[in-house]
C-alpha cells in the first residue's frame, strides 16, 4: 500500500513536471506569436508612416509650386488683368523710430 | 562471475546512448556553442541596408527647393499573378501604366519593372494584390523653376549626383546609410525583430543657399521674355549683394541648346565697355589720372598699331568721367595709355579676372587673362575696350561689387548656412575680403561716373522715377567660328548697381546674339534691369533692405505740382525729367526694348489719371467715380499719431513718406492743394 503511494506520488509528479513544461512551452509560442504579429503590424504602421510623409512631402511641393510666383504671377496677369507695378506706384513707408 | 542478463545488457546500452547524448548535446551548446548561436542567427536574420535620405536645399528665407521624399516603384511577377485582368483593372484604377503592363504581359515576361514612381496613395489599393511588388525608393524633388535646377544640378536613377551643387556639395548632402537586422519569417519574408538590431541611417545636412527665391524667378521670368522678345541666342542675369557678396539671384537661358549647368558662372564672355570703370579706377588709383582731366577723342576715330578705333557718341576731347559716360573707345584707349601693360594686368587680375572665384559649382570658368608677355601689339589696347579678356558674368559682377561697397573684393557665396538633421549649424557664410582692389575714395568716384552713365550717358533707360541706378552698359562683338569678329554679331549687357547711391544689388544682364536693330547694352540690356528692379521693388521679399531704400528714394515731391494729366509739369527739376526719360512708358523706351512692341502688354498705362484708393480699401471705393481725382486740401494732421496721420492721409488720397523731424508737419503743409497720389512728406519728432 505504502509502495503504491510513493509510486502514484511519483507520477504525479512527473506528470505536474510534464503539465508545466508544456504550459511554459506553450506560453513561449504564444509570445512569440503575438511579438511576431505586433512586430508585422509596427512594420505596416511604419511603412504607412512613411508613405504618408511621401504624400505630404508631395502635396507641399504641389502646394509650393501652385503658389509659387511664376504660377500665380501668370495667373494674376492674364485672369485678373494685375501688371508690375512701377516704381513709382510703390510706396515705401520707413518705420518710425522711438 | 554471473553472465549479464539480457535485462542488464539493454541497460547498459541506453545508459550508453544516454551518455552520449549527454556527451553531445554538451558538445554542441558548451564547446560549439558559439558557432551553432552564430549559424543560427546567419539564417534566422539579415541585415538590410538603409538608405539614408538627402539633405533638403532650402533658400536664403528658408523656402524649400530641393527636397526627398520617399515613392515606390512597382513590379509585377507574372507566374504569381492569379487573375490577370483582375490586376491590369486594379492598376488602371491607381493610375499607373496600364499600357505598358499591357504590353509586358503580351509577351509573356516573369517579371516586370513598371516605368515611372508612384506615390503611396496612388499605389496603396494594389499593395496587397498576389504578384504586385512595391519597392520603396527615395526620390530628389526640384522645384518648377529650371533656373534653380541649374544651380542645385540632379541625380542619376540610382541616386548619385551628375552635377550642380548635388555634386560639388555631394559629401555634405548624402548622409550616412544605417542598417537593420529582420528576422525571415517561414515564407523567407522580412520581419521586424525584438532580437534585431538597427543602425539609424543619418539624414544629411540641410544647405541654405544666398539665392532669393523670389528675386530669382522675376529674373527668370524677365531674361525669358528677353531673350524670347529680342530673339537672342540666350542670356544671363545675375543679382549679388555687394556688402556680403551674397549670390541672390543666378539666371541663365539658352535657346536651343541643353545646357546643364549654370553659363553665368561656366560661360566667359569678352565683356567690352563694362570694364571701362576698372580702367578708369585704375588710372585713378596710380593718380594717371583725375576724373576731369580731359585727352583729345579726334572726333571719334583713331588709328592705332595698323587699326581704326571707333566710337559711337563723336567727340573732339572728353573728360575722364565723360569718357565712361558716353562710353568712348578712343577716349578710354588714349587714358590707357597711361598705365603700363602690367598695371593694367594686374588691375584685372586684382579683380579677380582669370581665376576661378571658388563658388561651390562644379566646371566654373576662370575665364581668360593673359599675362603681358603673352601680349599681342593690339592687347594694350583691346583690353581697355574689353576684348581680348574673357570674364564670367558672375566674375564681373564680383567686380562690380568691389565698386558698389568701397572698394574690396569680397568672396561671392552660394552657401549661406549648413545645418545639420537636429538644426545645428555646420558652416555660416561671413563675407569675406579678398583683397582692397580701390580705395574707398576711389569707389565712390567710380560709383558717381557710373550714376551718370545712367542719368545722362550711354544707359538712361536703366534709370527709375524715384531711385538712383548706377552702371555701365557694353556692346561687345562676338566671334563667329573661324571668322573671327563678325557684323550683326553682338554680346549686349549691363552691369547696374541700385540704389546708385548706396546700393543693395549689383544687377547683371546679358544677352547673346540679340537680333534685329537694337542690340547696344544700353538699348536692349538697361531696360530688362530696370524691369527686373522694378518687379524686385514691388515684391514683398526681394532681399532688398526697405528702411535703407526709404533713405535712398529720389525726391520726386516736385510731382505733386502735377496734376493727373501731366500738364502742369512745367516747374519740374532735371533731376524728374531724368527719372521720367527712363521709365518705360517712353515710347522710345519700348522701342529701344522691343521693336516689335510685345512688351507693351507688359507696362502700365501710366498716363491714365491714378486711381486712389481709401483705405481700407472697400467694394464701394472700388466704384468711386472719377471726379474723385480732383487736387484737394492736404489735411491737418499735426496732433494725430503716426498711424492715424498716416491713415488720414492715404485716406484723403495721398502717400506718405515719414521722415524723423525737430517739429510735427507735413510738407506740402496743411492746406496746400496738391492733386491725389502726390506724395506727403509727414515729419514727426523722435518719441
Amino acid at each position: 500500500m505504502a509502495k503504491r503511494g510513493v509510486a502514484m506520488r511519483g507520477r504525479t509528479l512527473v506528470g505536474v513536471v510534464l503539465a508545466a513544461f508544456v504550459l511554459v512551452a506553450l506560453s513561449i509560442v504564444w509570445r512569440r506569436t503575438i511579438g511576431i504579429g505586433e512586430s508585422e503590424r509596427l512594420a505596416q504602421l511604419d511603412s504607412r508612416r512613411v508613405d504618408l510623409e511621401g504624400e505630404r512631402a508631395r502635396l507641399e511641393g504641389e502646394i509650393r509650386d501652385a503658389s509659387a510666383r511664376q504660377t500665380l504671377g501668370a495667373t494674376a496677369e492674364r485672369r485678373l488683368g494685375m501688371h508690375i507695378p512701377s516704381d513709382k506706384q510703390v510706396v515705401i513707408l520707413p518705420r518710425p523710430t522711438r | 562471475m554471473k553472465a549479464p542478463t539480457r535485462v542488464a545488457v539493454i541497460h547498459a546500452f541506453f545508459v550508453l546512448f544516454a551518455i552520449a547524448l549527454v556527451a553531445r548535446a554538451a558538445k554542441v551548446q558548451v564547446v560549439e556553442g558559439k558557432q551553432w548561436v552564430a549559424r543560427g542567427k546567419r539564417q534566422h536574420f539579415f541585415a538590410s541596408a538603409l538608405s539614408a535620405p538627402r539633405g533638403q536645399i532650402l533658400d536664403a528665407s528658408g523656402n524649400t527647393l530641393v527636397e526627398s521624399r520617399e515613392m515606390t516603384r512597382v513590379a509585377l511577377a507574372l507566374p504569381e499573378v492569379r487573375d490577370t485582368a483582375f490586376v491590369i483593372k486594379a492598376l488602371r484604377r491607381a493610375r499607373l501604366d496600364a499600357a505598358a503592363v499591357h504590353a509586358a504581359i503580351d509577351r509573356r515576361r516573369r517579371w516586370i519593372d513598371l516605368p515611372g514612381l508612384y506615390s503611396a496613395s496612388d499605389v496603396a489599393s494594389i499593395s496587397k494584390l498576389n504578384g504586385v511588388h512595391l519597392t520603396p525608393v527615395l526620390q530628389r524633388v526640384y522645384g518648377n523653376s529650371d533656373g534653380i535646377k541649374r544651380i542645385v544640378g540632379s541625380l542619376d536613377i540610382r541616386g548619385n549626383p551628375l552635377d550642380g551643387l548635388e555634386l560639388a556639395l555631394d559629401s555634405i548632402l548624402r548622409g550616412d546609410s544605417g542598417r537593420v537586422s529582420l528576422a525571415r519569417d517561414n515564407n523567407g519574408r522580412a520581419l521586424d525583430s525584438p532580437d534585431g538590431w538597427t543602425e539609424q541611417p543619418k539624414t544629411g545636412s540641410t544647405v541654405m543657399l544666398t539665392i532669393n527665391n523670389t528675386l530669382q524667378a522675376i529674373c527668370e521670368r524677365e531674361l525669358s521674355i528677353a531673350v524670347d522678345n529680342l530673339k537672342a541666342d540666350g542670356g544671363d542675369i545675375v543679382v549679388m549683394n555687394p556688402h556680403t557678396g551674397e549670390i541672390l539671384a543666378l539666371a541663365s537661358n539658352r535657346v536651343g541648346r541643353t545646357t546643364f549647368g549654370n553659363t553665368a558662372v561656366t560661360e566667359p564672355f569678352e565683356p567690352g565697355s563694362t570694364l571701362k570703370p576698372f580702367v578708369a579706377a585704375s588710372l585713378l588709383e596710380h593718380k594717371r589720372a583725375r576724373p576731369s582731366d580731359i585727352v583729345s577723342t579726334h572726333n571719334g576715330k583713331l588709328e592705332l598699331d595698323g587699326r581704326v578705333i571707333t566710337d559711337m557718341h563723336k567727340a573732339a576731347q572728353l573728360s575722364l568721367a565723360d569718357v565712361i559716360r558716353f562710353s568712348s573707345n578712343v577716349g578710354i584707349v588714349e587714358f590707357g595709355q597711361r598705365l603700363t601693360p602690367r598695371q593694367k594686368y594686374e588691375t584685372f587680375r586684382d579683380l579677380g579676372f582669370g581665376m576661378a572665384l571658388g563658388v561651390p559649382l562644379p566646371a566654373e570658368a576662370t575665364g581668360t587673362l593673359r599675362e603681358p608677355k603673352q601680349w599681342s601689339r593690339q592687347t594694350a589696347a583691346s583690353i581697355l575696350m574689353g576684348y581680348e579678356i574673357a570674364v564670367t558674368p558672375l566674375q564681373l559682377v564680383t567686380a562690380y561689387a568691389a565698386i558698389a561697397n568701397g572698394g574690396e573684393l569680397l568672396e561671392p557665396h552660394l552657401v549661406k548656412e549648413v545645418r545639420s538633421v537636429n538644426g545645428t549649424v555646420l558652416y555660416r557664410a561671413e563675407p569675406r575680403a579678398v583683397r582692397r582692389v580701390m580705395s574707398g575714395e576711389v569707389a565712390r568716384t567710380i560709383q558717381q561716373m557710373l550714376l551718370a552713365v545712367v542719368q545722362e550717358g550711354t544707359a538712361t533707360k536703366a534709370d527709375l522715377a524715384t531711385f538712383e541706378v548706377a552702371g555701365k552698359s557694353g556692346t561687345a562683338r562676338r566671334t563667329s567660328q573661324n571668322a573671327g569678329y563678325t557684323a550683326g554679331n553682338y554680346t549686349a549687357s549691363f552691369v547696374g548697381l541700385f540704389p546708385g547711391n548706396d546700393p543693395q544689388y549689383v544687377v547683371l544682364v546679358k544677352l547673346d546674339r540679340p537680333k534685329g536693330a537694337h542690340y547696344a547694352g544700353g538699348d536692349i540690356a538697361a531696360p530688362v534691369t530696370q524691369i527686373v528692379l522694378r518687379a524686385a521693388l514691388a515684391a514683398r521679399d526681394a532681399a532688398l533692405d526697405r528702411e535703407g531704400l526709404a533713405a535712398s528714394e529720389k525726391s520726386v515731391l516736385a510731382e505733386s505740382a502735377v496734376g493727373p494729366s501731366g500738364k502742369a509739369a512745367s516747374t519740374s527739376a532735371p533731376r524728374l525729367a531724368r527719372g521720367v526719360r527712363g521709365d518705360a512708358t517712353n515710347p522710345l523706351d519700348r522701342a529701344a526694348y522691343d521693336p516689335s512692341d510685345n512688351m507693351t502688354r507688359r507696362e502700365i498705362p501710366e498716363e491714365t489719371a491714378p486711381y486712389i484708393v481709401d483705405l481700407p480699401a472697400s467694394p464701394r471705393a472700388a466704384a468711386a467715380p472719377r471726379a474723385a481725382l480732383t487736387p484737394r486740401p492736404i489735411p491737418d494732421v499735426r496732433r494725430l499719431s503716426v498711424r492715424e496721420a498716416v491713415r488720414t492721409l492715404h485716406s484723403a488720397g495721398f502717400r506718405v513718406r515719414v521722415v524723423t523731424s525737430a517739429s510735427s508737419a507735413t510738407f506740402p503743409a496743411a492746406g496746400t492743394m496738391a492733386a491725389p497720389g502726390s506724395l506727403v512728406q509727414l515729419t514727426r519728432p523722435l518719441e
